[in-house]
C-alpha cells in the first residue's frame, strides 16, 4: 500500500483523540440528529445502566429505548462513535471498564482486526438497513429512472454526463460512507466475489469518475442531510436507506446490482461481568420482541429481523445481492487509501488560526502540537492554507500536497507551524473575511474554512459587518463552510452564529482535546 | 390466531430472565434449594435457555440458569472461572475445552443438529433446474455437495446457471454464506463436510491432506469477505431479508423458526448437504453443579421435549423428534433419508484447516 505510512499516522492521531473523544463529538452545535442521549464521558458503571459505544446514527432509537427501559428497567446510554475510531478504541482495549456494550450499523470492519475482534463475545443482530442512493424526486423523472432497476453503472453514467450529483459521508470515519464506498467499488469493478486489490485497482478510472460528482462530504449523516438541505444543488444523498427515508422529497433506491447492509449487531464484551452481559443479553431480546421490531421499523425505516414483522410501509421488499465486505484489512485500508488520495476531489481548506497575545504560552504550545500532527492527516492533492491571525491577518501561507513529493508540502507545514507567535489582539471577523477573498472560487474541490479562536472578537470588522459581508457573497462562496473550534476563552454563542449562518458546524475543544477537533473535522474537508 | 400465539411467546420470552429470578424464589420459599448454574453457550442456544418452559423445568429440578453467548471456537479465549459448564455446539471445542480445563470424559452430548442450508423457493428452483439440488420436499431437498464444490472450483457465477437471469439478486460467485470457521463452528463444519468429499470421502488426517484439500476450502472462504461470527447472526440476517441467497445454518434455527410460525417463512427452503457434519452440541462440566445439569439435560423427559420444541434432535431416539416435526416434512429431513455424515476431523486439524482456509 503505497501510502501506509501515512495511513498509520492517522490513525495515531485519532487515538490521541480518543482520550477524550466524546467531549469533542456533537453538542450544543444544533446538529441534533448526530447527538447521543448523554453526551460526555461514559460515566461509571451503575447497575441497570448499560454503558454503550454506538454509531451516532442510533440516536434515532431514543424513544424506542426508553420503552425498552420501561418494559425492562434498563437505561441505555449511547456515547456515539465513528467506527473505525470504535474498533481502534477496542483494539487497544480503551473500551475495558469504560464500557458495558458496542452497538455499530455493522461489525465487518472490526473482525478485520483480530485483536478488536477478540474483545467481542457475542453479537446480537437487531435491525437492517442497505446503503442505497436517495435522489431528488424531479431528477429521478428527469433522468428517466424506474426507481425499482436502477444499477451504479447507471449512476455513474449521469454522473459522468454531467447530470447528478451528489453527498455522501466519509468512509475513513463513518460505516455509512465505507458501505456505500465498497458497494460502489465492488458494482463498478465487476468483482464477482469479495473485492480484492486487483478489483480496486482495476475500478480506479470508473470510480474516480463516479467521485467527480460528489459534491458534499461529511464526518456524519445528520450534518449531511442538513448541508443537502441548504445547498439545494445536490441532486442525491449516499447512506443507509433509513437515512434517506428521513429525508423530504427524495425518491430511494437500491442499486440492482448489489448493496451492503448494515446490521446492527449489539455485541457484549469480554471485558464486562456476568451480570452485565446478562444485562446486554436482556436488552438484546427486549429488542427483538414483535411490538418493539415493529416500533423500530415504524420509526427509523430500518428493517425487522424478526419474519412476523413486515417492514415499514414505503420499505421495498424485493431482493438485492448482498455484496461482501472484504475479508482482509488490506483491501480495506488499500479501498480508504485511494478514495482518499486518488479517487475523491481534493480539499482546499484555510486555518485561520488565533495567534493573538491570550494564547501566549500553554494555549500556543497546544496549538502547534494538534496542527504538527494534523500533517500526519493530510491527502495527497490537498491544498493547505494557514491563516494565522492578531490584530488583522498576519501572513497567508499555502501549500499542496504533492503525490509526487508529498513529505515537502507537509515539511512546509510544519515549518510554517513551528513560526507561529502570540501577539495583538483578536480580529476575528476581519480574518474570516480574509479567508473568503483568499478562497474565491471556480477551484474542483471540497472548499472549507477552519476557525480556531480563544476568545471574542476585539478588533476590526464586528458580527453585523461579517452578516453583511456574508450576505453579498456570490452563490458558490457562500457555499463554503466555517467550521470554528471552541477553546479557551472563546464564546460559544459568537461561534454558533458562524457556523450557523454559513452552513458550517461548531467543535468543541474546550471540553475535548484541540487534536480531536481539527482531526474531526477531517471528515468534513 | 398463530400470530397471537407468537406475540404471547415472545412476550413471555421478554419475561425469560425475570422468571428465571421468579421462579428461583417460588423454589426457596417452598424450601427447595435452588443451584444457580452459570454458563457459556453457543449462540444458536439462546433462546432455548431463555424459553420460560425450560426456566420453569429447570426451576422445577432445583436449578435457575444464568447463560452467555460466545462462538464455540472462542470460549477458549475466555476466562472460565465461576462458570459451571460450557456447552459449545460441537465435540472439537468441547474437547478442547474439556483437555484445558482437565475435565473428565465421556461428555454428557444431550442433543445434535445437522448442518442445512436455507434458501429462497426461487434460488433453490435455478439450482435444481442446473443438477445442483434435488427437490425432494415441496419445500426442501438435497444439496449435491460434489456438484457445488465443482462449481467452487470453476468460480461458478450465478449469471453462468440457466434461469438465475430472472432474478436480479442472483449474480456473482455462487456460494455458501457460512460464520467464519475459526471462531464459530458452523463454518468450522462446513468445512469439515467440504473437506472430506474433497478429500476423496476420506477424514482430513495428515498434512498432505491439508495441502490437497486446502485450495478449495480458501476459494470457499475467501469469496465470501468478512464473515459473521455466530451462527445466530447469519440466520437472522437470511430472515431479515438481506440479500445472501445461501445461508448456511443448523437445522435447529430452521425447526425452531417452523414452530413459532408466521406467514413470512413460507418462501423458505431447506436444503440438506447430502454430505454433513453434524452439531453435537457437547456439555464440558466445569463443576459438580454443571455435570449435573449435563447430564439433567440429556435424561430428563421434560427438558428432551423442551429441546425438540426448538428444532434439536435429543440424542437416541429419533421418534420424539420426528413426532414433534411432523407438521414440518415438506421442509424438513426427518430421518436424514440420502444424507451421509462425515467424520468431523481433530480439533488441530479443524483449526489448521480454518486458519488456513482464512488467511
Amino acid at each position: 500500500m503505497r501510502h501506509g505510512r501515512r495511513t498509520g499516522r492517522a490513525l495515531a492521531v485519532c487515538l490521541t483523540a480518543l482520550a477524550l473523544l466524546t467531549a469533542c463529538t456533537s453538542h450544543g452545535d444544533g446538529d441534533g440528529a448526530d447527538g447521543a442521549s448523554t453526551p460526555g464521558v461514559a460515566g461509571s458503571a451503575e447497575p441497570g445502566t448499560l454503558r454503550v459505544l454506538a454509531s451516532s446514527e442510533l440516536s434515532d432509537l431514543r424513544p424506542v429505548l426508553d420503552r425498552v427501559r420501561e418494559e425492562t428497567g434498563l437505561t441505555v446510554r449511547l456515547t456515539p462513535i465513528g467506527t473505525l475510531d470504535a474498533v481502534d478504541l477496542l483494539a487497544k482495549g480503551g473500551t475495558d471498564g469504560t464500557y458495558d456494550a458496542v452497538w455499530l450499523s455493522s461489525n465487518d470492519s472490526l473482525r478485520l482486526r483480530p485483536e478488536a475482534a477478540g474483545r467481542i463475545v457475542s453479537e446480537t443482530p437487531v435491525m437492517a438497513s442497505p446503503v442505497a442512493i436517495g435522489v431528488k424526486d424531479a431528477t429521478v423523472r428527469r433522468l428517466g429512472w424506474r426507481p425499482g432497476s436502477v444499477t451504479w453503472s447507471q449512476v455513474e453514467q449521469a454522473v459522468a454526463d454531467g447530470k447528478l450529483t451528489y453527498g455522501m459521508t466519509d468512509p475513513a470515519r463513518s460505516n455509512s460512507g465505507f458501505a456505500t464506498l465498497v458497494s460502489v467499488a465492488s458494482a463498478l469493478s465487476g468483482a464477482q466475489s469479495a473485492l480484492t486489490d486487483a478489483d480496486v485497482a482495476k475500478a480506479t478510472p470508473r470510480l474516480r469518475e463516479f467521485f467527480t460528482g460528489q459534491q458534499l462530504t461529511s464526518g456524519s449523516s445528520g450534518w449531511l442531510a442538513a448541508a443537502y438541505e441548504r445547498r439545494g444543488n445536490v441532486d442525491a444523498l449516499l447512506n443507509y436507506e433509513s437515512v434517506l427515508m428521513g429525508i423530504p422529497g427524495l425518491t430511494v433506491i437500491r442499486p440492482t446490482d448489489g448493496v451492503l447492509t448494515a446490521d446492527y449487531p449489539l455485541s457484549t464484551l469480554a471485558s464486562t461481568d456476568g451480570s452485565t452481559r446478562g444485562d446486554v443479553r436482556r436488552l438484546a431480546e427486549a429488542l427483538r420482541t414483535p411490538e418493539i421490531q415493529r416500533e423500530i421499523t415504524r420509526t427509523t425505516h430500518r428493517r425487522p429481523v424478526l419474519t412476523s414483522v413486515p417492514p415499514a410501509a414505503g420499505l421495498d421488499t424485493s431482493r438485492r445481492r448482498e455484496l461482501p465486505s472484504p475479508g482482509s484489512r488490506s483491501v480495506a485500508d488499500g479501498l480508504l487509501d485511494a478514495y482518499e488520495n486518488e479517487l475523491r476531489r481534493p480539499s482546499r481548506t484555510v486555518y485561520v488560526l488565533d495567534t493573538s497575545g491570550s494564547m501566549a504560552g500553554e494555549r500556543l504550545t497546544r496549538l502547534k502540537t494538534a496542527l504538527t500532527t494534523l500533517t500526519g492527516d493530510f491527502r495527497d492533492r490537498e491544498e493547505v492554507t494557514l491563516m494565522p491571525f492578531g490584530s488583522d491577518v498576519k501572513r497567508v501561507a499555502t501549500h499542496v500536497v504533492d503525490p509526487a513529493d508529498p513529505e515537502s508540502g507537509l515539511e512546509g507545514i510544519r515549518r510554517d507551524t513551528a513560526r507561529l507567535t502570540a501577539e495583538g489582539d483578536t480580529a476575528v471577523y476581519t480574518s474570516l473575511e480574509k479567508a473568503y477573498d483568499h478562497l474565491g472560487g471556480g477551484r474542483d474541490a471540497f472548499t472549507s474554512i477552519v476557525l480556531m479562536t480563544d476568545g471574542e472578537n476585539t478588533t476590526g470588522t464586528d458580527a453585523a459587518g461579517f452578516d453583511r459581508f456574508y450576505e453579498a457573497l456570490s452563490g458558490e462562496r457562500q457555499e463554503i463552510p466555517v467550521f470554528p473550534i471552541l477553546f479557551g476563552d472563546s464564546d460559544r454563542a459568537e461561534l454558533t452564529h458562524i457556523a450557523e449562518l454559513t452552513g458550517g458546524r461548531l467543535f468543541d475543544a474546550q471540553r475535548g482535546s484541540l487534536d480531536g477537533a481539527f482531526e474531526e473535522i477531517r471528515g468534513y474537508q | 390466531m398463530r400470530r397471537i400465539a407468537g406475540i404471547v411467546l415472545a412476550v413471555l420470552l421478554i419475561g425469560g430472565v425475570v422468571a428465571a429470578v421468579v421462579a428461583g424464589r417460588d423454589n426457596e420459599e417452598t424450601g427447595a434449594a435452588t443451584k444457580t448454574v452459570r454458563m457459556v453457550i453457543g449462540s444458536e442456544k439462546a433462546q432455548f435457555f431463555a424459553d420460560p418452559e425450560v426456566v420453569k423445568a429447570l426451576a422445577a429440578k432445583g436449578y435457575t440458569v444464568r447463560a452467555e453467548t460466545s462462538g464455540s471456537w472462542a470460549m477458549e479465549e475466555l476466562d472460565l472461572k465461576g462458570y459451571d459448564l460450557a456447552f459449545p455446539s460441537s465435540q472439537a471445542p468441547a474437547d478442547e475445552l474439556a483437555d484445558k480445563y482437565g475435565v473428565r470424559k465421556p461428555l454428557p452430548r444431550p442433543f445434535y443438529s445437522p448442518l442445512v442450508v436455507v434458501a429462497h423457493r426461487s434460488t433453490a428452483a435455478v439450482l435444481a433446474a442446473n443438477g445442483l439440488v434435488t427437490l425432494d420436499r415441496s419445500r426442501g431437498g438435497t444439496l449435491r455437495m460434489d456438484a457445488y464444490l465443482d462449481a467452487a472450483r470453476a468460480d461458478r457465477t450465478w449469471q453462468q446457471l440457466k434461469g438465475a437471469e430472472k432474478h436480479t439478486e442472483l449474480t456473482g460467485t455462487l456460494y455458501v454464506a457460512t460464520t467464519d470457521p475459526e471462531t464459530s463452528n458452523s463454518g468450522a463444519l462446513y468445512l469439515a463436510a467440504a473437506s472430506y468429499v474433497a478429500n476423496g470421502d476420506r477424514v482430513v488426517s495428515s498434512d498432505a491432506d491439508l495441502d490437497r484439500t486446502a485450495p478449495l476450502l480458501r476459494k470457499l472462504v475467501q469469496v465470501q469477505g468478512a464473515q459473521k461470527s455466530s451462527s445466530d447472526a447469519a440466520f437472522r440476517d437470511f430472515t431479515s431479508g438481506v440479500g445472501e441467497p445461501l445461508v448456511l445454518a443448523y437445522e435447529s434455527q430452521v425447526a425452531a423458526l417452523l414452530a413459532e410460525g408466521g406467514d413470512a417463512v413460507s418462501d423458505l427452503v431447506v436444503l440438506y448437504p447430502d454430505t454433513t457434519a453434524t452439531s453435537d452440541h457437547t456439555v464440558v462440566p466445569l463443576t459438580d453443579t454443571g455435570r449435573e445439569l449435563g447430564e439433567l439435560l440429556s435424561a430428563d423427559p421434560r427438558l428432551r421435549q423442551l429441546a425438540v420444541r426448538h428444532g434439536f434432535r435429543p440424542q437416541g431416539a429419533s421418534a420424539e423428534f420426528t413426532r414433534a416435526t411432523e407438521a414440518h416434512t415438506a421442509y424438513l429431513n426427518q430421518r436424514l433419508t440420502g444424507v451421509r455424515q462425515a467424520p468431523v476431523p481433530t480439533s488441530e486439524v479443524l483449526r489448521q484447516m480454518a486458519v488456513r482456509a482464512r488467511g
